[in-house]
């Protein structure tokens, strides 16, 4: 099964009742998967095929206030192009999860700039490794967003070709056990005029302290790690499968002494690296991100810890400024007593092919930072 | 440095006024700053706005909080407590009234002169735009800029003949303006009101966006109900057993729509007393 | 009927469109969800409501209606009550494809021809010389140099089930289409012309004149079409009165010369007359 499959799995899975999505290569067939889904009747399931994404995210947006579960995927400029509207599924506190199949600015390959862009918009940012965890996440996507303690939309992101349009074998969790599992979105609050609390009507703008949204917007974001937490182990629990705590996933961390820290599917290349290198003695592992917003500080001050070395590989530069990634670790351990020593790696940008062998290096290279030795702070893969 | 604060109603142009004064100021080489407090007025909202005046250019960019002046273009927000609200002990209020200082019912310690601005603005301008009527009086009790350089600040603001009635405008006040003198009512408990803008939604009550007020003569009346199917505001109520409206005043905002259309011209407009 | 808004609300002092809301929900009654994007505050109605961008009033109104589809609740009405600007302008293309679709939704435009909320600036819905804050008139502008587009025409040829004009000088004949478009299915829309005495320039107890005036003159035609074919003209003066009754009490067509209010009346008892013929066929060709 290919990424988009799984993607568009997962939908049937949790019972989407209003997906919207336009078509843009790598997402492109999602919006089929959708479309023939919707023709075919599976379930009771209603598809609006639109002119354009900020169509598609304001649609979701609106059929979510009403309570039901909606869905909507896209890629790189379409993801721009919505951006707008994301803001307000945002501040509105509605649990919309979407699927961004990554593809960058500078030509239709991927990398993360496109999800990497919207970070002010206050949603929940995952980053996926292969067709499985695709699946699985949208599914605990919906668990968290609808959760009452969060309301907060998310967003699911995986690499464009090499994962939405690349086979592997997924296993399809049980229709009934998902059911079990996740129940029905309901609105929060009601929305219909004869359940409507009367006294939202005549409330006005202004009043109160305008900063006091921001500030429990942030708060509820801060507060998935918690839940997210949570339901990896229900999720574990119930289909059999975890990806590390939900925020971080290790690879041969045990007894390392260095890490490298990746997201997406590169991730995975990686771990094909550090078993390589495992085999030449050297401690090397992997922290793999999977939850950017909000980012596993915890996490991160505990590894902080007990590592000589964090090696951080950002496919995606806000330029002028640097890797995103790199940045927020650094921010996380500021303070922290114990720091290892971290060095920048710029790689996959405009889906740059990053091999087995460029792992080996980063690999080499914060070992050697980490003994001490002279390593430049950037590198370009 | 000298902080003022405008109070008036969209429409009145009470930012104008702001912007006059330090331009003025400008004029005759000094520093100042004109701030509007930001909102969605609509005209006939009460709204706020403020002036600095420094010998050396003005950094702070906060609203004002404790202003020595206070300028009020509206008779009805006037007579609210509230325009004296944080000003400082001993500073001067300019009350658009028709009324004398003395027979003002504000009260605390501070200083007050009155001028009818809304008259001057009428007689002069032919309509109830009071932001230069109120003006001449400012320049005459503060004594803090010449009548000249406020007169130069109106031609960049209004050219040509909108700029001389502006003018005339100026020279009634400051030949009418009465007072300053020491504030009668001596202390008055505060008036926790919000008084500087109109808002974006529901009201409470818009009495003091009238200029107008529309008066119906029952008698003359054929509960014909135009006036009640083309209030903007539903103000005009329906009495169903006379068959007669009357008026909900706390959201009557005195457009004079229900006079205008009134087929029998049982409603009236008549100037608002202050 | 009973009143939908709570007031006072805080329009302008006379605003047509506080006006328009206010008979609208009137009629509309309280099973419906308002929806609403950047405007002026017009009125508060005691309905739900759904707020978006600007750009996405057409999509706003789809989502909630296919939400409440999958919700079990079609009886509530999916309600946009949007500006001229977030009609004809910004959220056109959301709404042309919403109409494609034949969304089962009602837009309601109260349309006052320029944007006001930001300060009177022009939109697609803005007439010919109008003078506004960004077509202002000067040596090299006459005011908006372009007619109003005809947006009712636009949207019935999307072939919607309907399409209707109003004005709030003509209460009756706008409650009666609200009511009318609540007994249909499928895409609805109801311009409403409001006139807005900041913009318009004009004294605040004539916003009920001018937009008779507006009708009689034949510069707005009170019409429905129906499937982009059905066509009904609702008013029919025996004879027009002069544009000069509209034009006059404004101060935003006072630079007007001579030839340009020729232009107006010649413009206006045209298509006149071709709404007369398509009214006597009872038939649009699109
Ligand atoms: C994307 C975006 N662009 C611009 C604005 C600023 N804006 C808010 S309301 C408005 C004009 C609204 O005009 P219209 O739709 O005609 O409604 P009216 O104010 O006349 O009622 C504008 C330009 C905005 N809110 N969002
Ligand atoms: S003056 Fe205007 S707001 Fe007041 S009752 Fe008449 S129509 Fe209504
Ligand atoms: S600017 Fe015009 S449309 Fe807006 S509230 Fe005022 S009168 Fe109404």
């Amino acid at each position: 099964m290919v990424g988009n499959k799984a993607a568009a799995t997962a939908v049937k899975l949790a019972k989407v009742q209003v997906a919207s999505a336009f078509p843009i290569t790598p997402q492109t067939t999602i919006t089929q998967y959708l479309s023939e889904m919707y023709a075919a009747g599976e379930w009771d399931f209603d598809f609006v095929n639109v002119e354009g994404e900020l169509t598609s995210q304001v649609v979701v947006q609106a059929a979510s206030r009403t309570g039901a579960r909606t869905f909507t995927c896209t890629s790189g400029p379409g993801l721009l192009y919505m951006h707008h509207p994301m803001q307000t599924t945002g501040s509105s506190r509605l649990p919309v999860v979407m699927a961004v199949v990554h593809r960058g600015y500078k030509g239709m390959q991927p990398d993360h700039s496109d999800l990497m862009s919207q970070q002010w918009t206050g949603w929940g940012h995952q980053y996926v490794e292969h067709a499985q965890e695709i699946l699985d996440s949208v599914l605990m996507a919906y668990k968290v967003a609808e959760d009452p303690r969060i309301r907060i939309p998310i967003a699911v992101g995986y690499d464009g070709y090499v994962l939405s349009y690349t086979a592997e074998p997924v296993e399809i969790p049980a229709q009934e056990e998902v059911d079990k599992w996740l129940p029905p979105n309901k609105a929060m609050p009601s929305v219909l005029p004869d359940e409507v609390d009367p006294s939202t009507f005549a409330r006005g703008w202004g009043g109160g302290d305008p900063q006091m949204p921001w500030k429990v917007h942030h708060e509820a974001i801060l507060k998935i790690e918690e839940v997210l937490k949570e339901t990896m182990d229900s999720f574990e629990k119930t289909f059999g499968r975890r990806y590390g705590n939900g925020m971080i996933e290790e690879y041969m961390m045990e007894d390392a002494e260095v890490a490298i820290l990746a997201m997406g599917t590169i991730a995975g290349t990686c771990k094909a690296a550090v078993d390589r290198m495992r085999k030449e003695g050297k401690k090397v592992g992997l922290i793999k991100l999977r939850s950017y917003i909000p980012f596993p500080v915890k996490d991160f001050r505990e590894w902080a810890k007990k590592l000589d070395g964090i090696a951080v590989v950002d496919r995606s530069i806000c330029p002028g400024k640097g890797g995103p990634v790199f940045a927020k670790l650094r921010d996380s351990l500021f303070d922290q007593e114990e720091k290892p020593k971290t060095l920048q790696f710029h790689a996959g940008l405009g889906g740059k092919e990053v091999r087995v062998h460029d792992f080996e290096m980063i690999g080499d290279k914060i070992l050697k930072a980490a003994k001490g030795g002279k390593v430049e702070q950037v590198t370009w893969v | 440095m000298i902080e003022i604060r405008l109070h008036g109603r969209g429409g009145q142009g009470a930012v104008t006024a702001s912007r006059i004064i330090a331009t003025a100021a400008y004029e005759e080489g000094k520093y100042s700053q004109a701030i509007p407090m930001y909102g969605t007025e609509r005209r006939g909202a009460p709204l706020t706005a403020f002036v600095r005046i420094d010998d050396v250019r003005v950094r702070e960019r906060e609203l004002v909080h404790n202003p020595e002046i206070s300028i009020v273009l509206d008779p009805l927000i006037a007579k609210q407590q509230a325009v004296v609200n944080q000003l400082k002990p001993g500073g001067l209020v300019i009350l658009n009234t028709a009324y004398p200082p003395e027979a003002v019912k504000i009260g605390g310690d501070f200083n007050v002169a009155t001028v009818d601005a809304t008259t001057i603005a009428l007689e002069t301008l032919g309509r109830p735009i009071t932001n230069t009527a109120i003006l001449g009086a400012f320049a005459k009790v503060t004594g803090l800029l010449k009548v000249e350089s406020i007169e130069k600040a109106i031609k960049k603001f209004f050219p040509g003949r909108l700029g001389d009635m502006n003018i005339a405008a100026v020279k009634r006040s400051y030949d009418e303006v009465k007072g300053p003198i020491q504030a009668v009512v001596k202390e008055a408990p505060e008036q926790k009101v919000d008084i500087h803008v109109g808002g974006y939604g529901v009201l409470k009550d818009v009495s003091s966006w009238r200029v107008f007020t529309p008066e119906i003569d029952v008698d003359k009346c054929i509960g014909c109900k135009t006036c009640w199917i083309f209030c903007p505001e539903t103000a005009i109520q329906w009495d169903e057993e006379k068959n007669k409206p009357w008026i909900r005043f706390e959201a009557c905002k005195g457009c004079g729509l229900c006079a205008n259309e009134c087929p029998v011209n049982a409603i009236k407009m008549v100037r608002v007393e202050v | 009927m009973g009143e939908l808004t709570i007031t006072p609300g805080s329009a302008c002092q006379g605003c047509g469109a506080a006006l328009a809301a206010r008979l609208a929900f009137k009629a509309l009654g309280s099973n419906v969800i308002r929806h609403g994007i950047p405007c002026c505050p017009d009125s508060t109605t005691k309905t739900p409501r759904f707020s978006t961008v600007f750009e996405g009033g057409g999509a706003q109104l789809t989502g909630t209606s296919r939400g409440l589809k999958a919700i079990g609740r079609e009886d509530v009405m999916a309600v946009g009550f949007y500006g001229d600007g977030g009609t004809y302008d910004i959220g056109f293309q959301g709404l042309s494809a919403a109409a494609e679709r034949n969304e089962n939704i009602m837009v309601i435009t109260k349309d006052n021809e320029a944007y006001m909320n930001t300060g009177n600036q022009r939109s697609g819905a803005t007439p010919k010389y109008a003078r506004t804050s960004t077509n202002p008139v000067g040596p090299r502008s006459r005011g908006k140099p372009r007619p109003k587009k005809n947006i009712p025409f636009i949207f019935a040829a999307h072939y919607v089930p309907y399409v209707g004009t109003a004005s709030v000088g003509f209460p009756e004949d706008l409650i009666s289409k609200v009511n009318y478009m609540k007994t249909i299915k499928g895409f609805r829309m109801l311009i409403i012309q409001s006139p807005c005495p900041v913009g318009w320039r004009y004294d605040p107890a004539k916003t009920i004149e001018i937009a008779r005036a507006s009708v009689q003159s034949g510069i707005w035609p009170l019409y429905e079409i129906m499937d982009g074919k059905t066509f009904k003209l609702n008013y029919k003066p025996k004879e027009l009165k002069p544009v000069t009754e509209y034009l006059t009490p404004q101060a935003r067509f006072r630079h007007m010369t001579e030839e340009e209010v020729a232009d107006i009346q010649e413009t206006a008892t045209a298509s006149w007359e071709n709404l007369l013929k398509a009214d006597e066929m009872g038939r649009l060709i699109i």
